[in-house]
This record gives structure tokens, C-alpha cells and sequence, in this order.
């Protein structure tokens, strides 16, 4: 909970609750608005990635208004309802209720980030009919058979098949040789524990790789010591990384580099994207995060150059990230859908998300492969997307087609 | 028990609480306000669950999220693994949660105190990774579309608050019962002295563990019906430090060992909480949370009982100052008037047999090798200067403390080895040295704790108690709390809970310190009412005038050691005992008068 309170947080939650008091008279001189929600942590221990996707979201709302408003409906506005998920699922779920009871004319919404407050919010929202998207990439989220349910991550078990394989391509074309040994450090929290999971489950046997360095620990983690003596004696060709919380994430890079393995000399790849946070950057630095590579869902791509310029103008990020990024996309997808159902009906909306196929647009835009979901709610053909820090910037390196930079194996 | 309104109100208040839920619910008339009444009946359940242990016995548990998450699980993966109905999966969870209770029990109640409270934290931690490691970091319950009321899965929400307003009603009924019989009166005793509780007879381990697996029970029950209406079961989410936290906060909040604490605190607090979320989440985040904290400091602060108690003292300092009380001034004792000698039952054959008791704490060696005979109907006195062994004497006697060597028979029986409640069972009472009163109990109410082991239901108890306050001339008395007792008052009403249950012997430790003169005439005529009535006394005593009148037999202990015994006029003129009392000047002085 330490984020909770900086100081840009109370100048804009003054300026929002100044904004709220003077808004209502503008608001009725208008034409009816169109509301979408976005759930999210804006409170708790996530409270930072709450704030980034809002960031998008509020940037989307401003060029869509500024735009002309929703020219399906007449040019009507765009509004975001934003619901605080807090710490924890109860929470979640009584926010998704809360908006709800409160906004019945919803037209869609998005969030809750963390996967579990996601699963609760959308036993709602699908009972409500109200077309759902979402970042979160468990599983299980579209395991349940929802209609309303769209994920634009590809899922955890997605990322995991690509993961490996993508990162064994990056090694071969860079040094020319196919990584034989791999290490895996994790923590024992969900993401993790399902990404690893199919790994060890025959996974790394077809990739051909040995698992010579095999370290689960649980959160928080207070030495890594031990799991770098065993990186060091183990002597992987590269290291699976998979570390949900920052703090650890830390330790065993720091960790690494006393034991002098940094550098490259065990290349790192990793999984998620609070690899590539501003945090990360801000407390481990550019020198030991040089080189290291993780798959992520989402990140800034080709085209999306302007983007990026503007949004480290207007909210003073180092860079932008999948939250912000999806923030801002997600909501696009509905109001696209609402453009082409003509309509802020939700179950038109949903329709019209179901029927989706754009590789073009601001919303196409946001995200990597076409905007097409299968009938789970899966968004199809969607290519996993490598990055790598590069002077303390984490970049697109792979697919290729996509990249801002090109991909470097550091040990070579 | 003193703070209870009568059980006839009570259960109007329950009935009057159920019909205000299912009115409010009624009116809502929004999913999400339904959805926040559901909560708060659920926060109060654990919350009264968890007062059920802590409130009543004073054990307070840092960890009750172990029950919670247990019966959340229970629900979750009974759905999930077996296609289990939370219809059954709640039920089991509570049988779940009892078992965890018994197995939680079993070592944690070696601990008091606060390193009960912290051993208690440890459960739910352990727990929360156990499930972890299982790979259960995330369950979501399946939607079932085809029987959803067969799986608990209702599109109308106040079908959730009715199934939560039941459970709480069940768990109020529980309470309340606790509270008016001998279970509750027993936690009630160890809460306030557990070392007492245990000598007046009640097996304090028994009621205990019951009262935790009864807890255990219900929390699990309050965790199944929430994974049903949460409907993602996650380790932190029920597991976590805030759910244990929730349960002991609205209690504290409400009114720590009272029927409607909790429930006050969730009714306060849990809409609080979320109303402050709705309010400012999304413009301040993080800000509910420090409002939250301060609301609570606030009202801990002006209320540091619990709003119940606070509202209950107001209410009551009106009520008495509308009744003009005459103050606090006691009524007239009766004194019971002393028997003469004479007029004593014969003394019969040894009733209690103490053969080579021996006891060391380290080096100091308390007792060394007693030898003592109490015959049936004897007044027995044991004296010796402070720090002689007397009541180590007695703590071996009835139980608290184990010889290292040394039998100890009562009525032929042996007596070592035994728990102090077991001595208690056989005949044995005691007093302490140091009066060991309820106080937040009346004076009757003390008795009746004393009187558990000799009745067979609560109104024989009630009864006994009764008549024990009777010999002991406290009657008058009856209904004043203990802990307004004068010392005298004190030393009858211990007086009267060691008689309660009629026991064959009694242990009086120093029952006439610290008395007046007056004050002492009227309790050693309750001894002597004791003794007329056949039962047999022991009596402690260091300061030797009011005992040479009192007792028909002197043991005079010295360093563990037993130094002189016989009639009371032959002892005191005892070398020995002389020397120990007053130093071996003045033995030599009395020595050199009487030659």
C-alpha cells in the first residue's frame, strides 16, 4: 500500500471531485453520453496499474469527445465509469455490482486486471449480459462458458506454449546455436505456477532443453542466495524467470550480478509485463536490466509511435506499458463495437464484438494480430510479443513485422 | 450472566433483528445494496463465531481465517472436484471447520494469553501456502445454468441474504444458548480466572475445546455460503490476515463477549467500509481506508468496551439515576452465630492422608516429606510463618501442582495425578489465599460456576447456589456484582462457591487475612456452621490468635517442614514452633519464664 497516496494522486483526485461538482449543468445542456465502466485497482498493492490503465482510458475519452463524440449516435459522448477494485475479490465484485445498480444503461466495460478480481467481476457483468473485455489471461476466465466474456490477452496457457519456443528462435538467429540447458526460478503464485506447469509437464522435453536449475519460492522472497548458488553450479543456458512481485524480482537480479552471472552471461527471459515497469527501471536500474527479454501479452508496437510520444507528454511516464496501452485499446474495441451495432445497447454491443474482424483502426492499433474473437471469447491468431531492455528502455523486439528494435542474445 | 438481558428478550431481539433484514431487504430493491446486506450477515457470522471462543473465554485468536478459508475451500473444491452442492459442501464445511478446531485445540491450548493469540496467527499463514502449493491459487465455482438453485446459484440476490440471515439467526440462537447455560458460564469463570474455574470444578480443557471447534464450525459455515456468493475462492482471499483481522475488529467494534457486539460491528462497519470504497474509490484511492482506520480509532477511543457496552453503561446510569439509587451501600449481613465446641459432631475416622509429600522448585526445596491426617469432621489448622510451603501444601492437594514424592489418599482414594476440576469432583474445595472472584459475574452467578460439579442440570446448580450463599449469610447479597464486594463479602462468597457443590473437605487459605475484627467474628461463624454441618476443614492460617479459637488441631509447617502438630493449646507453647514464629531469642526467653 505504498503507492496509494502520492502526491499526483490527490491533485487529480482534487481536480476530479472539482471536475465532478462542476460537471452535471454542462452535462444536461448536452446530448445523452455513452457510459462504459473500467474496473480496476486503484487502491491496494496494484493500485499502480489501476492508475495506468485509467491513463489510457482518460486519453481515449479526450480523442474520442474531442473527435466528434460517437458518430453512430449522433455524435454523443463518451463517458468512463471508473470503479475502484481495491485489494481484494470481495471488493472487486461489489465494485461490478455498485456500477451495475448504479449505471443501467452500461454499454460495456473492462478490467478487473488481477485474474481473480477479473473472475469475480465477470460472474456479474455475464450475468448482466454486459459485454466484458478484459487483460487478465487466466484460463480459466473464458474456461466457463460466458458469452459476454472477451479476453484480449492470449492466455496464460497460450503464452506458455510460445513463450519457449519464441525465445529459442531469438537465441538461434542471434548467436546461430539452439540453447541446450534451462534454469527456472518462480514464485509460487498463480501466474506462475500455470505458466510453469505444462513446462515441466513434458513441455521442455519436446523444446529439447534439460532443466538442470528447477527453484520455486514463496513470496515475499528475503535472500536468493541458495537460487543463485544453484544457477551458478547449474550453469543453464538461460534463465526462466518468473517473479510476479518486484521486490523479489530484484533480489535475484542483484543477486546475480554480485555472483557475477549478470550481464548476459546468464541470459534472462521472463514472463508478464511488470518486466517491463518503470519500477523495475526506477530500483534495479538500466545496467542489470541490459539485455534481459520477457513475453508479454501487449506492448507498444509499430504504429503506435505518435502514441507513445503523446502519452509520455501528457501523464510524464518514462514509456509506455501494456496497462496503459490496453486502457486505452480496450475501450476503443467497445466503442468501435458500438459504432458498427449503431447502437449502446449491450447485448448489440456484444454482438457486435462477437462479429469483430479489424485489423484496422484505433483500436486494431492498440493490440498486436487482428481484433477477432472464437466463441470462448479468445481473441484469435494473436502473436506473442517478445521485449527487451534496451538502455532502459523495454522494446518490441519480436515478431519482427511489429518490432521497434532489433532483438540482441546477451551472451554473444 | 450479569450483562444479559433476560433470554425471553433476547430471543424477541433476535426474531425483531431477522423481521428488520428481511424488511430492509425487501425495500432495497438494488442487486448491489443486496449484495452488501449479504456481506455484512456474513462478516457478523464469523464475527459471532469467532466471540463464541474469544468474547466468552477470553482466548482471544488472531487466526480464525482458517475456518473461513477451510469452509470456503470445502464449498469450492467440492463443486469443483465432485460436483458437490454447497447445499451439502456447506454442512460438511462446518464438520470441516469443527475437526480443524479439535486439531487446532489440541496444542494450541497449552498457550495463554497473547502467545495463544499469536500461535492462533500461525494457522491461517500456514494454510494459506498449504493451498498454494496445492495449486488451488485460483477456484472459480462452475455456473451451473442447468439446476442452478440445486447449486446454490439464485438470480435473486435476496435468496443469498435470506440463506446468510439464517445461518447469523442460528448462530445468535447458539450464542444466546452459550450464554444461559453452564457452557457459558464455564468460559465466562476461565475468562476471568482460569486457575479458579478449574479449582470450583469445571474442566476448563473440555469447555475449551468445544467452544472452539463450536467456533471453528461456524466460521467454516460463514466461509462456505461467502465462496457461494463471491463465486472465486482465491487462498488470499480467505485465508488472508484481513479476514481474521474483520472477525476480531467488528467484535471489538461491537462489544467484545456480548451477544450483539459483532453483530453491531458488522452492521456499522462492513457498509461503512464499502460505502466509503463507492464514495471515494474511484476519485481518492486509497483514501477509504484511512478514513476507515481513523473511524475506527475514533469509536475504539470513546468506546473502548465496544458500542455495546457503551451504550448499555449510558443507558443504565439513566435508568439508576431516574430510580434514585441509594448508592452502593450493602445490606445488613446476617451473622451466623458460632457454635460452641461442645456441641460438634464427634470427629471420625482420616479422611484426607498425606504420606511423605515431597515438592522442590529448583533448589528450594517447598515441601519435605509431609505427613498429615485429616479425620472426617475435624477443623484442621495448618500455620507457619510466610514462605513455609502452606499453599504449595494445598496446591499439591488439589491439583495444580504434582509431588515428586509422596501419596495423598482421600476417602481411600489416591489423588495425584488427578486435574484440579477432578479433585473438585471428589469432594475437594478451596479457597485462595488471594480472593479468586469472578468480578464481572454477581455474587449468585460465582456460586453457580462452584456449584456445576455437584448438580446434574443448571437449576440444581442454581438451587445449590442458593442455599450455599444461605450458610454462608451472603444472601442479601445475591445479586451484586462481585467486583463491587467488600473483602469480607469476597472471602463468604468464595466461601460459599467452594461449599456449593457440598463437598466432604474444604481448603481455606488464609481466609481471615486482611479482616477487621469485626469482619472476622462473622466469617469464623461461618467456619464453624461448616464444620457443624459435617463437613471436614482445612484451614491456612499464619496469624495464630483467631486460630486457637477456630481449630481443634494445629500442623505447623517450617520450611517445608513439618514441625510440630497436636492440640492448639499444646502446640503454641512448642519450642520449635516458637523458634519459628519469633527467632530463637525469644524461644530461649520463653524457655528461660517457664523454668
Amino acid at each position: 500500500m505504498t503507492k496509494i497516496l502520492t502526491r499526483r494522486a490527490i491533485t487529480k483526485g482534487l481536480a476530479l471531485s472539482a471536475g465532478a461538482l462542476a460537471l452535471p449543468s454542462i452535462g444536461r445542456a448536452q446530448a445523452k453520453s455513452v457510459k462504459i465502466a473500467m474496473i480496476a485497482p486503484m487502491s491496494g498493492p496494484w493500485a499502480r496499474q489501476g492508475q495506468l490503465l485509467r491513463m489510457g482510458a482518460e486519453i481515449l475519452a479526450d480523442d474520442i469527445n474531442s473527435g466528434g463524440g460517437i458518430k453512430a449516435l449522433g455524435g454523443a459522448k463518451l463517458e468512463i465509469v471508473y470503479a475502484d477494485a481495491g485489494d481484494s475479490t470481495e471488493k472487486a465484485k461489489n465494485a461490478a455490482q455498485r456500477l451495475l445498480s448504479d449505471e443501467p444503461e452500461l454499454a460495456g466495460g473492462t478490467g478487473a486486471w488481477l485474474s481473480s478480481f477479473t473472475l469475480a467481476v465477470t460472474e456479474v457483468t455475464e450475468r448482466a449480459q454486459l459485454p466484458w473485455l478484459t487483460l487478465s489471461y487466466s484460463d480459466a476466465i473464458t474456461n466457463r462458458g460466458f458469452k459476454f466474456v472477451f479476453q484480449t490477452s492470449p492466455t496464460a496457457e497460450h503464452q506458455a506454449a510460445e513463450t519457449l519456443p519464441t525465445a529459442l528462435e531469438l537465441a538461434q538467429t542471434a548467436t546461430g546455436k539452439k540453447p541446450a540447458t534451462i534454469g527456472i526460478i518462480q514464485d509460487n503464485t498463480a501466474s506462475p505456477v500455470s505458466f510453469a506447469k505444462p513446462l515441466r509437464d513434458g513441455g521442455l522435453d519436446k523444446l529439447g532443453l534439460k532443466l538442470v536449475v528447477d527453484q520455486i519460492f514463496t513470496p515475499p522472497l528475503s535472500d536468493a542466495t541458495p537460487l543463485i548458488e544453484k544457477v551458478r553450479s547449474g550453469k543453464p543456458d538461460f534463465l526462466l524467470l518468473l517473479t510476479s512481485a518486484m521486490p523479489d524480482c530484484k533480489l535475484v537480479l542483484e543477486k546475480l550480478d554480485e555472483f557475477k552471472l549478470s550481464h548476459g552471461k546468464v541470459p534472462l527471459v521472463g514472463n508478464g509485463a511488470p518486466f517491463g515497469s518503470p519500477e523495475l527501471l526506477k530500483t534495479i536500474g538500466p545496467e542489470l536490466l541490459e539485455g534481459l527479454l520477457f513475453s508479454v501479452a501487449n506492448w507498444p508496437i509499430k504504429g503506435q509511435e505518435e502514441f507513445i510520444e503523446r502519452f509520455k507528454k501528457k501523464t510524464g511516464e518514462p514509456f509506455l506499458t501494456q496497462d496503459a496501452l490496453c486502457g486505452y485499446g480496450e475501450p476503443a474495441i467497445l466503442v468501435q463495437a458500438i459504432e458498427t451495432a449503431g447502437s449502446a445497447d449491450r447485448l448489440k454491443v456484444a454482438e457486435a464484438i462477437r462479429g469483430m474482424n479489424l485489423t484496422t483502426g484505433r483500436a486494431a492499433q492498440c493490440f498486436p494480430g487482428p481484433i477477432k474473437f472464437d466463441e470462448k471469447g479468445r481473441r484469435i491468431d494473436v502473436p506473442m510479443i517478445f521485449a527487451q531492455w534496451q538502455k532502459g528502455v523495454p522494446l518490441t523486439v519480436y515478431p519482427t513485422e511489429l518490432a521497434l528494435a532489433k532483438p540482441f542474445w546477451p551472451s554473444v | 450472566m450479569t450483562f444479559a438481558l433476560p433470554v425471553k428478550r433476547q430471543l424477541w431481539a433476535i426474531f425483531a433483528f431477522a423481521v428488520a433484514v428481511l424488511a430492509l431487504s425487501a425495500v432495497l430493491g438494488s442487486d448491489y445494496f443486496e449484495l452488501v446486506l449479504t456481506q455484512v450477515l456474513l462478516w457478523a457470522m464469523l464475527s459471532v463465531a469467532w466471540n463464541i471462543l474469544c468474547g466468552y473465554s477470553g482466548y482471544f485468536s488472531f487466526g480464525h481465517a482458517a475456518f473461513w478459508g477451510l469452509g470456503a475451500y470445502t464449498v469450492a473444491l467440492g463443486m469443483l472436484h465432485f460436483d458437490l452442492s454447497p447445499w451439502i459442501t456447506i454442512p460438511a464445511g462446518a464438520v470441516v471447520g469443527g475437526l480443524a478446531g479439535a486439531l487446532i485445540g489440541f496444542p494450541t491450548f497449552r498457550l495463554r494469553g497473547h502467545y495463544f493469540a499469536l500461535a492462533m496467527l500461525a494457522y491461517p499463514l500456514a494454510t494459506l501456502y498449504v493451498f498454494q502449493w496445492l495449486g488451488y491459487q485460483e477456484i472459480p465455482l462452475p455456473m451451473k445454468r442447468e439446476a442452478p438453485i440445486l447449486y446454490m446459484q439464485f438470480t435473486n440476490p435476496r435468496a443469498y441474504v435470506a440463506l446468510a440471515l439464517g445461518m447469523l439467526v442460528i448462530s445468535l440462537l447458539m450464542s444466546l444458548w452459550i450464554e444461559n447455560s453452564r457452557f457459558g458460564m464455564s468460559l465466562f469463570a476461565i475468562k476471568q480466572n482460569e486457575p479458579a474455574a478449574e479449582a470450583a470444578g469445571i474442566n476448563t480443557w473440555r469447555w475449551k475445546m468445544l467452544a472452539l471447534m463450536l467456533s471453528g464450525a461456524l466460521a467454516a459455515m460463514a466461509g462456505g455460503l461467502y465462496a457461494v456468493v463471491l463465486l472465486v475462492v482465491t487462498p488470499e482471499a480467505v485465508f488472508g490476515m484481513l479476514v481474521s483481522a474483520q472477525a476480531l475488529i467488528l467484535a471489538l467494534f461491537g462489544g467484545v463477549g456480548t451477544l450483539w457486539g459483532p453483530v453491531i460491528g458488522a452492521v456499522v462497519l462492513v457498509p461503512l467500509a464499502e460505502g466509503l470504497n463507492a464514495k471515494l474509490g474511484n476519485v481518492l484511492p486509497g483514501i477509504q481506508g484511512v478514513v476507515y482506520g481513523v473511524a475506527i480509532i475514533a469509536i475504539i477511543l470513546s468506546a473502548p468496551e465496544g458500542v455495546y457496552w457503551k451504550v448499555r453503561d449510558r443507558w443504565e446510569a439513566r435508568q439508576s439515576k431516574r430510580r434514585k439509587e441509594p448508592g452502593a451501600s450493602p445490606p445488613a449481613v446476617t451473622t451466623v452465630p458460632a457454635l460452641p465446641r461442645a456441641q460438634r459432631a464427634p470427629v471420625g475416622a482420616d479422611l484426607l492422608v498425606l504420606r511423605d509429600v515431597s515438592i522442590s522448585f529448583g533448589g528450594l526445596q517447598a515441601l519435605d516429606g509431609i505427613d498429615l491426617a485429616v479425620p472426617e469432621g475435624g477443623l484442621y489448622g495448618i500455620i507457619g510463618p510466610n514462605g513455609a510451603g502452606k499453599t504449595t501444601l494445598f496446591n499439591v492437594i488439589n491439583g495444580f501442582l504434582a509431588p515428586q514424592r509422596g501419596t495423598i489418599s482421600f476417602a481411600g482414594e489416591p489423588l495425584i495425578g488427578l486435574r484440579p476440576s477432578q479433585v473438585c469432583r471428589r469432594g475437594i474445595g478451596r479457597t485462595f489465599q488471594v480472593v479468586r472472584a469472578f468480578p464481572r459475574m454477581t455474587v449468585l452467578e460465582n456460586v453457580i460456576v462452584g456449584a456445576f460439579v455437584g448438580a446434574a442440570d443448571d437449576s440444581a446448580a442454581r438451587r445449590m447456589a442458593v442455599n450455599a450463599l444461605d450458610r454462608v449469610g451472603l444472601s442479601a447479597r445475591a445479586n451484586a456484582v462481585a467486583g463491587r464486594l467488600t473483602t469480607r463479602e469476597l472471602r463468604l462468597m468464595e466461601l460459599a462457591r467452594a461449599l456449593a457443590p457440598q463437598p466432604r473437605l474444604m481448603l481455606l487459605d488464609e481466609t481471615l487475612a486482611g479482616l477487621g475484627h469485626d469482619d472476622l467474628d462473622g466469617i469464623l461463624g461461618a467456619i464453624r456452621q461448616l464444620c457443624a454441618d459435617g463437613v471436614t476443614v482445612l484451614i491456612i492460617e499464619h496469624t495464630m490468635q483467631a486460630m486457637v479459637q477456630l481449630v481443634d488441631h494445629f500442623d505447623v509447617i517450617d520450611h517445608g517442614r513439618l514441625i510440630a502438630s497436636g492440640a492448639p493449646d499444646v502446640v503454641v507453647h512448642n519450642h520449635e514452633v516458637i523458634e519459628a514464629y519469633l527467632g530463637k531469642k525469644w524461644a530461649q526467653q520463653v524457655n528461660e519464664a517457664a523454668k
